[in-house]
């Protein structure tokens, strides 16, 4: 979002587009990458739950030409 | 030894078609050896926007079949010195392209071209695979639209898993073609810009294609736009050959376009 959007409160189309569609292909570059993801999830929730209370595990993919990454959002049961 | 590219998309109506012939034609008149070919079995439109349509008798998958031989299928370009074409089938199911039969095609077409294009599908299916596989580079098409760069994304993603190259962990060269841009949304906030393209893309940019009403007209005619020389979309194509030329020039300042796109100053920078 630019500064004087972001100033006068409204969001111009464009940056909706812009954020929406990061969001989107942030998880579904993870999901082309690895074929059983849904699969790996649910593992790595089972190894989590030993030491702590974990209600979900999101995976999202963040790469361009230098460098690919996977990141892993544990999500914590209150 | 010939270049295969791939001009793709993912989504269908970006204009990945429109390319292929614009790129092709401007290629040709550069003085290059150019055939274009249709890879959308069954849904044959590339004929209509070269304007060779009416000069069918074979096509690529009588090639592949051994109804006729190459020579027969590659129809010369009259009007544009070193332009070929090969249709589609229109008649044909879509799932009939054989991985071996291609293979064997595009390299007999490589030893007699300078620049194979392959129009490639939308979507994601076997047809769309067949015609990145043996890409020594890629051309993905998109438009400033969310569901447009979405499916680049996508097809991106495949090339650099499905290719050959990339299965011989080679890198196939990709470049991204904004086609449609209005400038004047993109100053109004109502339209990604090319640079929020290419940074969700993280690929490099080849062309920024202007949406103009003279595509409309020239496809009407059956005559690629790089013919007209005034026209911006026909500039943008003929840099964009350039471009695969290797020759460094800068991206079409949509400025000059008197008036309209005058106050777009610094869009492109």
């Amino acid at each position: 979002m630019s500064f004087f959007s972001s100033l006068f409160g409204k969001k111009k189309s464009s940056d909706v587009a812009k954020d929406r569609l990061m969001m989107m292909l942030e998880y579904e570059r993870a999901s082309t990458k690895i074929n059983n993801i849904d699969e790996m999830k649910k593992d790595i929730i089972d190894v989590i739950r030993k030491y702590v209370k974990v209600k979900d595990v999101n995976i999202k993919n963040h790469s361009n030409q230098d460098f690919e990454a996977l990141e892993l959002e544990i999500i914590l049961d209150k | 030894m010939g270049k295969i590219i791939t001009i793709t998309s993912g989504k269908g109506g970006v204009g990945k078609s429109t390319t292929t012939a614009n790129i092709a034609t401007a290629l040709a008149k550069e003085g290059k050896k150019v055939v274009a070919i249709d890879f959308d079995i069954g849904l044959r439109n590339l004929d209509m926007i070269l304007g060779l349509e009416n000069r069918i008798v074979y096509d690529v998958v009588d090639v592949m079949e051994g109804n006729c031989n190459l020579a027969q299928a590659v129809i010369k370009d009259k009007k544009t010195n070193g332009l070929h074409f090969i249709p589609a089938s229109q008649t044909k199911d879509k799932d009939i392209l054989d991985k071996d039969k291609v293979k064997k095609l595009l390299e007999d077409l490589k030893q007699e071209f300078d620049y194979v294009l392959v129009d490639s599908p939308a979507g994601i299916e076997s047809g769309f695979e067949h015609s990145i596989f043996l890409a020594d580079r890629a051309i993905i098409v998109t438009t400033p639209e969310i569901s447009a760069v979405r499916d680049a994304d996508r097809v991106i993603g495949i090339i650099d898993a499905k290719s050959q190259k990339a299965i011989n962990g080679e890198e196939v060269e990709k470049h991204i073609v904004v086609n449609r841009i209005k400038p004047e949304l993109v100053e109004k906030g109502d339209m990604l810009s090319v640079e929020d393209v290419l940074h969700i893309l993280s690929l490099p940019l080849i062309g920024v294609v202007p949406d103009t009403e003279e595509i409309v007209s020239s496809t009407n005619l059956g005559e690629p736009i790089v013919h007209n020389e005034k026209s911006m979309a026909g500039e943008a194509f003929r840099r964009i050959a350039k471009r695969i030329e290797g020759e460094e020039i800068p991206l079409l300042d949509l400025k000059s376009n008197n008036g309209f796109f005058a106050k777009l100053k610094g869009l492109f920078k």
